[in-house]
């Protein structure tokens, strides 16, 4: 009993990097609907700038995360406008699929090329600190991180329910032709929600790095768990992500405490498939 | 207070608008009819910036508007209900009006807007928290006509509002715009296929057909027309 509710937890806590990563996902695919394969690179490179900060300039991996969230930002809205803007107007998938991919190879070589392939981490005083909960034990860090989590997602909703950016995000991704129609400046949003969806990656990256080892590949598990997570929790939808997130989190966890830690991704992965496979049916007994 | 001529337009090398040239004064309701196809959805996105005509002008309040961008047009106060309404069907009703003040002076009128809005449709106050989708198709359109009213148009572009639609839904709506129009000088362009009615409402109208303007007149003449009766009516 102790070790299952040991596992929930540990679950819940992994659960809510898997949701800010495809709650950025789906947010880009909401209103551009295009996957951002580099999705999971920007978590990575989100994890290397609170490494620089940290080591070089001394800030605290906490108060690190509004400045990497901001410079994500900027980052992301300087790639839609450059990058992805112009290959939209193409209208050509497979354009997107390449340069996504494409920006993915380039950020973990470049990473690559400047820190080497070291394995590197974070260690802060309050590292190694565990709070002890009844019979569950947390690592201070991964407690810190998750509440940080929550308080980014009840923010995210907030922002889109009820900020007019927010409503206007919301409104392009229901209807492109009637944002138009109400002049929404439609170039304005694809900047703000590419920026918005790289930001959470990065925040999601350093939020990691005080228990993840940080490498330039590291971003790749992440960045196909949040495919999953949109998949799962519905394409655009970003409750859906949340949840989603929360339950791939719980399933690995659940599965590695009852089949065995080496077949959890077999089991996210079956569990992916048999979801698809499954939801494909019932799309088509519909129609 | 506008002016079109020699409008062009068309997707790609396909030329869909001939030489389109059309008049309409303040406080004037103007009918554009046409069957299916004929390019009355074309020229309204040639009007409103939606689609960049390859040629011609269009002249509003004396100032040149083809070729700029929606936004621009919009500003200057050229409002569309859309075809097929465009709404945001997963957003509130209210939600939906609120997207419709675009710029600061209609954010700041938005609440004395929304009170007009819900007096014409008081349907729309009721509803105003439940999501656009799952309103009725009447409901719907009156959604679409209250966010266009929320953008304080001088012209206000109805495109095809009887689609799909109970004639007495119609009505109400066409009554809506022909007061504004009676009332507050707002020019309206209404957009259709369903030839009677539209004549029943309008003062001047113009007949598309395959891309060219065929025939114009007063909605008496085009009533009283051979061509049109046979054609359109069905008479």
């Amino acid at each position: 009993m102790d070790m299952f509710l040991q596992a929930c937890v540990n679950g819940l806590l992994m659960g809510g990097f898997y949701s800010l990563m495809g709650m950025g996902q789906n947010i880009i695919f909401g209103v551009m609907k295009i996957v951002n394969f580099c999705h999971g690179e920007m978590l990575m490179v989100g994890m290397y700038l609170t490494f620089i900060l940290y080591t070089f300039f001394g800030i605290d991996p906490y108060l690190a995360v509004p400045i990497v969230a901001v410079t994500m930002f900027c980052i992301g809205s300087v790639i839609q406008h450059t990058l992805i803007t112009p290959s939209l107007g193409t209208k050509s998938f497979t354009n997107l699929l390449f340069l996504t991919v494409g920006l993915g190879l380039l950020l973990s070589n470049g990473a690559l090329v400047i820190f080497g392939s070291e394995y590197r981490s974070i260690r802060t005083a309050y590292s190694q600190t565990y709070i002890q909960l009844g019979p569950v034990t947390m690592a201070l860090p991964r407690l810190i991180s998750f509440g940080v989590l929550i308080v980014v997602t009840v923010a995210l909703f907030a922002f889109l329910k009820y900020t007019t950016i927010g409503k206007q995000i919301r409104a392009v991704s229901q209807n492109p032709t009637g944002a138009e129609v109400v002049g929404i400046d439609v170039k304005k949003i694809y900047i703000l929600t590419y920026g918005l969806g790289v930001a959470l990656a990065g925040t999601a990256g350093a939020l990691l790095t005080q228990f993840y080892t940080i490498f330039p590949t590291a971003g790749a598990s992440f960045g196909f768990r949040a495919l999953i997570v949109v998949v799962v929790g519905g394409l655009g939808s970003i409750p859906g992500a949340f949840f989603a997130g929360i339950f791939l989190g719980l399933l690995e966890t659940m599965s590695a405490l009852f089949i065995s830690p080496s077949y959890s991704d077999l089991i996210v992965f079956m569990t992916f498939i048999v979801i698809l496979v499954v939801r494909q049916t019932m799309i088509a007994r519909r129609k | 207070m506008l002016k079109v001529e020699g409008l062009n337009a068309g997707y790609g090398s396909v030329n869909i608008l001939w030489d389109i040239s059309f008049t309409l004064e303040d406080g004037e309701i103007v009918a554009v009819l046409g069957s299916n196809g004929a390019g009355k959805t074309t020229m309204v996105r040639a009007v409103t910036g939606m689609l960049k005509p390859s040629s011609g002008s269009v002249v509003f309040n004396g100032e040149e508007l083809a070729k700029k961008n929606s936004r621009v047009i919009l500003n200057k106060g050229i409002v569309q209900v859309p075809e097929g309404r465009q709404l945001f069907t997963d957003m509130t009703v209210l939600e939906n009006l609120q997207m419709g003040a675009f710029n600061k002076e209609t954010k700041a009128h938005f609440q004395e807007n929304l009170k007009k809005a819900y007096e014409w449709f008081p349907k729309l106050e009721e509803r105003a928290k439940q999501a656009a989708g799952t309103l009725s198709g009447g409901e719907q359109q009156m959604v679409a006509v209250a966010r266009a009213i929320i953008g304080e148009p001088r012209l206000l572009i109805l495109d095809e509002p009887s689609l799909g639609l109970a004639p007495n839904i119609v009505d109400d709506i066409l009554k809506v715009a022909s007061t504004l129009a009676r009332n507050d000088g707002l020019s309206v362009l209404l957009v259709e296929q369903d030839i009677t009615k539209a004549l029943a409402s309008a003062d001047r109208g113009y007949v598309i057909e395959n891309g060219h303007i065929a025939l114009e007149g007063t909605a008496k003449e085009l009533q009283a027309n051979e061509h049109v009766k046979k054609a359109y009516l069905g008479i």
